[in-house]
């Protein structure tokens, strides 16, 4: 039985700063005070936690807000599993390459996504069609990682500073300032991934977190300050200092690969 | 070299905003705005490549890892393990 005990209490703790106008927040949020117990107590199984939301399940979705349900009211155990198939199971390599990402290890990877996908089965029945799937995938990875997974990770969280003037002002502006032109950010193309991959796994992980979701996913500043739990300038500025970071980087891997010479570097 | 451009007074504004242009954040006006700049000034538009390059460069370079298989198999038998005790418990109530 290999999911009792993926589901431990501080995984399932809500938001650090959440919006609780968010419809995804109360559905995670509800689900974590479902899962909290009195100290001293034992952690539940997931397999609990999913009945209890069967248990109230009836009279819960009518309450949830608007279009919640007309599938969920209804919807057998059956339908449900077909349905999380069909619309979730097939975004599960793009989870596990974010997980990666975060991570930067692949068992640890593998037990994000595990946690993720239980997590968001488990709310499923809440989960509204209309809505972006993959975005509240995503919401529930970065969340888990961030309140619950994080936590037990021995290194240290840099916290940078990071004030909204801070990429505002950062960039005035000269042109070309940290040297990189167009013709030698093609020489970048010829980089391996793995050296990509890894200046990305060098950036302090909330700069990480942010450029990637921004950057590979594609998602919206809102989103992903909804999925981080932070103001969307916070979200701006990490992706400021992120990138600014990871050009620096790249342009030295670059170098040392003699992909591009000193005298190319603009000064 | 931004001295030598003529509307060198907007380039710290459309070098702090290109970002946003880039990442689709801006409206239709502020699009505009840094859309004509850019079509002016040839050394905001350099370093509009770069940023633009790099992004892409993120996109094809840091994405597109599969899942193990092995990882696949767990998830859908815990998942289904989850389901079935639901399923019977809706038929014992």
């Amino acid at each position: 039985m290999g999911v009792v005990g993926v589901m431990s209490a501080d995984s399932a703790e809500p938001t650090q700063t959440g919006q609780p106008e968010s419809r995804l927040e109360e559905t995670i949020g509800s689900r974590a005070s479902a899962e909290e117990l009195p100290p001293g107590s034992v952690a539940p199984d997931i397999d609990a936690a999913g009945l209890e939301d069967l248990e109230g399940q009836d009279l819960e979705d009518r309450d949830v807000g608007p279009g919640t349900a007309d599938q969920s009211v209804q919807e057998t155990p059956q339908q449900r599993i077909e349905r999380f198939e069909r619309d979730a199971m097939p975004l599960l390599d793009q989870l596990y390459a974010a997980a990666l990402r975060m991570t930067r290890n692949p068992a640890d990877a593998e037990d994000l996504v595990q946690e993720t996908y239980l997590k968001a089965y488990g709310a499923f029945g809440s989960f509204h069609q209309g809505t972006n799937l993959r975005a509240w995938l995503y919401r529930i990875l970065t969340n888990t990682y961030i309140n619950g997974y994080r936590k037990r990770q021995r290194q240290p969280v840099a916290q940078p500073s990071e004030e909204i003037t801070d990429w505002q002002l950062a960039q005035a502006a000269q042109h070309t300032s940290s040297g990189l032109r167009s013709a030698e950010m093609e020489a970048l193309d010829r980089l391996p991934d793995s050296d990509v991959k890894d200046a990305l796994s060098q950036l302090a992980e909330d700069f990480r977190m942010a450029v990637y979701l921004a950057d590979v996913e594609g998602f919206a500043y809102k989103e992903i300050a909804e999925m981080m739990g932070t103001p969307i300038g916070t979200v701006m500025s990490r992706l400021h200092r992120g990138r600014k970071q990871l050009r620096d980087m790249l342009t030295g891997v670059a170098r040392e690969r003699g992909f591009l010479r000193d005298a190319e570097v603009a000064s | 070299m931004s001295g030598e451009d003529p509307q060198d007074a907007d380039c710290g504004e459309v070098l702090a905003q290109l970002w946003l242009f880039l990442d689709n954040e801006c409206d239709h006006e502020r699009r505009e705005f840094l859309r004509r700049h850019l079509d002016d000034c040839g050394s905001c538009l350099e370093e509009f490549g770069v940023e633009e390059q790099l992004k892409a460069l993120l996109a094809r370079k840091c994405g597109g890892d599969h899942a193990p298989d092995a990882l696949k198999q767990r998830l859908r038998q815990s998942i289904r393990e989850i389901m079935m005790r639901q399923a019977w418990l809706s038929t014992e109530r």
